[in-house]
């Protein structure tokens, strides 16, 4: 019985580097963060989406608290601002944007305001003067004041209602109201009737760590003033200036301004870490197929009130991709957007000591590669988690337990039950049948009938080889097991000549085509060429063709097995997420060893496509929609008139490989294949067959266990009455209770397993 | 004397029997061995050939979760 070395010790302390280049080029695929159309239009970066749904939710309070940290005068924006954002709304192509700006305007005028202005708010030290009066003075005051600035306005004006009344003609009585309660509510002195000269300016500068001034003041006091507008800078004294018209360009060189503020009063550089400012692009992708309400709230003369602007900002589709996570039901049961998964799974993969927290989800995968074709950017997290096992295998930091099973299965199919034959009768062939390891452990009626059809109607020899094309082993970043099983195979086929390679598995069509040199082909292409056999039979009712994701990209195959079913006379229903967007069934990239909870919510997405009995040309697929209740056929069961197995356990599974090499060995090369007799016989309850299957106990490890006891006669005999007996098994300890029922027969009640060595200690 | 430190205890109270030896199994020292790493225990151990029984309930409970956390190690 083959066995794999498990890794030695936990106290591994290397890391193989992955670079922050390659993590970045891959994870920056992933348009999930960008921000949405409205919010990358907007120079000052309002949350535009978040504001929205706090709208649409009726939490106004919320709504306006974050239309407030980009406006510190709501209603003066909202009327003066040119609103990019509605020119950019995604639903503009499909009917109106939404109305933002009106949104907003409801908001300031009538959602309830925060009491931020009671709260106590420790002061910075360094104090800001603002020189004259304007749109920008009035919005640079309001910047300053929420970064709690100790500031002082000086200004022409005799008091505070002149002073937010000079270029804010277009607000009306009722707004200009709730601006001025707005103004006062906030901690700025105001020094008014100034007569703002050089002499003035110079004399109160030198009181305050950083001055700034309106556009017309710095031209008054220095002739030569021109203003960086990068930076709201003037640089050659030190003076924060304004530019421009318009409330926009107020309220943005104000946002600039404050930044310029707060180096200057860190003695840094105002160009120092500015991150990017203003109206940017976003790479975000939208699904439009589900907009609706595509017609604005009728707005009234005098805007919305509270539940049209409810109304209005519910229309917004809150611009999101989630293309993957619709698709995946993987990426769905982490709850997270591939591009964080990818850069927390390579962050897992270089952690020198302590818990790899991320081995469950990056083993999870089904690497089918469906995010890739989905995507918009194509985000391929198949790579990221593919390169992620193979690192941590090379830096021996990699869990054997997740995939010792299927890593064993792979062994098992090209030792024990692995069989290459040329057609009797033929030295050489001209093509060889590789059904594949799935196909052999649930339907070997249907790969015998499968080989028998194509020797017979095939000219030049069709030899057989039963095995495993390898792809376990990749799947489990194994690469050294990968090579050493593909250098096997590559001479077993060798010996063949350069046979064509005729697959029963979209996967080992793939996986064969990467390695060998002889020319793969699957036997659904054969099957076109030569014609369907007499006998075939479709399923009389509608089916649900499920394309595997083997086939993924290979439109031929994905033609060919449709082909073929319309020959068959089969009437295919199609389903969503068909051809090259088809999910994987759970099975692949081995979820199904090693995360059964992800695995089974895989396969049942898969089944919550159709209603209807699924048609697969994946054996694997086939069997694990039968497992989940549903009716399910693989497209040669059809061809061939005969079935798999309904859903075998993996023992059945290894027996009927081991069964299938021993008939046809018999039947076809006239071969007696050597029999292990036992010295005793076992049955098993129903309820220890079931617990085996879960648990991954093969019944060979079960008989190697009563074997043992056998020979030693060492057991325990428990409260239950039942003999326990134990045996390890490479890596595992097997344990069975069993009944003894007559001389050298044994009924199985149980069996259960563990990894951990165990022996008595002295002391 | 330092007293030493045990993960796990199971008492066999007499309820077990060492089907080789005839005899009930006892409290007796014993120890699991993981990817390097050790945990002293007391388990049923026959006084006489020094079978160490697992049941059931610890291999599939602890020692199933011990097993997951040195595996993410």
């Amino acid at each position: 019985m083959s066995q794999i070395q498990e890794r030695g010790s936990t106290h591994v302390y290397k890391v193989n580097r992955i670079s922050k280049e390659e993590i970045d080029s891959m994870a920056e695929r992933c348009v999930y963060e960008e921000p949405p159309f409205c919010s990358a239009a907007c120079p000052l970066k309002l949350d535009t989406r978040a504001m929205l749904r706090a709208a649409a939710a009726g939490d106004f309070k919320k709504a306006l608290q974050l239309y407030e940290k980009v406006a510190p005068f709501p209603l003066i924006l909202s009327m003066g601002c040119e609103a990019p954002c509605e020119g950019v709304c995604r639903l503009c192509e499909v009917g109106d944007g939404v109305a933002v700006r009106a949104v907003e305007n409801a908001l300031a005028r009538c959602a309830p305001q925060s009491r931020t202005g009671l709260v106590f708010r420790t002061k910075k030290r360094k104090t800001a003067a603002v020189f004259g009066s304007g749109l920008f003075p009035l919005f640079l005051a309001g910047e300053l004041e929420k970064k709690a600035y100790p500031i002082t306005v000086f200004c022409e004006q005799e008091d505070l209602a002149a002073f937010l009344h000079c270029e804010t003609p277009f607000l009306d009585e009722e707004a200009f109201a709730l601006e001025l309660g707005r103004l006062k509510g906030k901690d700025i002195d105001f020094v008014f009737g100034c007569e703002i000269d050089a002499a003035f300016f110079e004399e109160k500068r030198a009181q305050f760590d950083v001055v700034c001034a309106s556009a017309r003041v710095a031209k008054t006091v220095f002739p030569d003033a021109v203003c960086d507008e990068a930076l709201m800078f003037f640089e050659p004294q030190k003076l924060v200036m304004g530019c421009g018209e318009g409330v926009m360009a107020a309220a943005f060189g104000a946002k600039k301004a404050a930044l310029t503020v707060d180096r200057l009063a860190q003695n840094l550089d105002p160009r120092n870490t500015r991150g990017q400012e203003g109206a940017i692009e976003t790479r975000l992708y939208t699904d439009l197929g589900e907009a609706k309400a595509l017609r604005r709230v009728e707005l009234p003369a005098g805007g919305y009130d509270l539940d049209r602007a409810r109304k209005e900002a519910a229309r917004c589709i809150q611009c999101h991709c989630e293309e993957c996570l619709k698709s995946c039901a993987y990426l769905r049961h982490y709850k997270k957007h591939p591009g964080l998964l990818a850069r927390e799974i390579y962050n897992n993969t270089q952690i020198i000591m302590g818990d790899h927290q991320l081995n469950k989800p990056m083993n999870a995968c089904t690497l089918c590669g469906q995010c890739t074709v989905v995507c918009p950017n194509g985000f391929d997290m198949a790579h990221v988690c593919h390169l992620a096992r193979q690192n941590m295998v090379s830096t021996d930091k990699m869990p054997l337990a997740p995939h010792e099973f299927a890593l064993l299965d792979m062994l098992f199919s090209n030792d024990e039950a692995f069989l290459c034959r040329p057609q009797p009768g033929y030295e050489s062939c001209r093509y060889v049948f590789f059904p594949g390891c799935q196909a052999a452990a649930i339907a070997p009626e249907t790969v015998k009938a499968a080989y028998a059809d194509l020797c017979e109607r095939l000219e030049g020899g069709v030899a057989l080889l039963l095995g495993c094309c390898g792809a376990i082993g990749d799947w489990a970043g194994r690469y050294e097991m990968t090579e050493q099983t593909r250098a096997f195979l590559d001479r077993e086929l060798g010996k063949l000549g350069e046979a064509t390679i005729i697959a029963g598995c979209p996967t080992c069509r793939k996986e064969l085509s990467d390695f060998v040199s002889a020319p793969v082909t699957g036997i659904w292409d054969v099957l076109e060429t030569i014609g369907l056999p007499e006998g075939a039979e479709k399923l009389p009712r509608p089916m649900a063709l499920h394309d595997a994701c083997g086939a993924r990209g290979d439109e031929a195959t994905q033609t060919a097995i449709r082909d073929l079913a319309a020959q068959l006379g089969c009437e295919l229903a199609d389903t969503p997420y068909s051809g090259d967007r088809s999910p994987c069934c759970g099975y692949g990239g081995l979820t199904a060893y090693a995360n059964r909870e992800v695995a089974a919510e895989i396969t049942e997405q898969c089944l919550e496509r159709s209603e209807l009995p699924y048609l697969s040309y994946c054996m694997a697929c086939r069997d694990r929609f039968a497992r989940q209740g549903r009716e399910s056929r693989h497209l040669l069961e059809l061809v061939y008139g005969a079935n798999a197995c309904e859903t075998p356990d993996i023992s059945e599974k290894r027996y009927n490989r081991l069964t299938l090499k021993k008939e046809l060995l018999r039947e076809l090369w006239q071969e007696e294949p050597i029999e292990m007799k036992l010295d005793f016989s076992v049955e098993y309850t129903d309820e220890a067959r079931a617990m085996m299957d879960e648990r991954m106990i093969l019944t060979d490890d079960v008989i190697a266990v009563l074997d043992e006891f056998h020979k030693s006669g060492e057991a325990i005999l428990d409260e239950d009455g039942l003999m326990v007996a134990r045996r390890r098994v490479g890596n595992a300890t097997f344990w069975v209770k069993f009944s003894l029922e007559g001389e050298n027969a044994f009924r199985v009640h149980r069996a259960y397993s563990h990894r951990m060595r165990v022996e008595k200690r002295e002391g | 004397m330092a007293i030493e430190k045990n993960y796990y205890t199971i008492d066999p109270q007499g309820k077990l029997l060492c089907v080789k030896c005839g005899v009930p199994l006892i409290k007796g020292k014993a120890k699991f061995m993981y990817l390097d790493n050790g945990f002293p225990v007391e388990l049923p151990v026959c006084p006489s050939c020094g079978f160490v029984y697992v049941p059931e309930e610890l291999a599939l409970g602890k020692v199933a979760s011990v097993e997951r956390a040195l595996e993410d190690k």
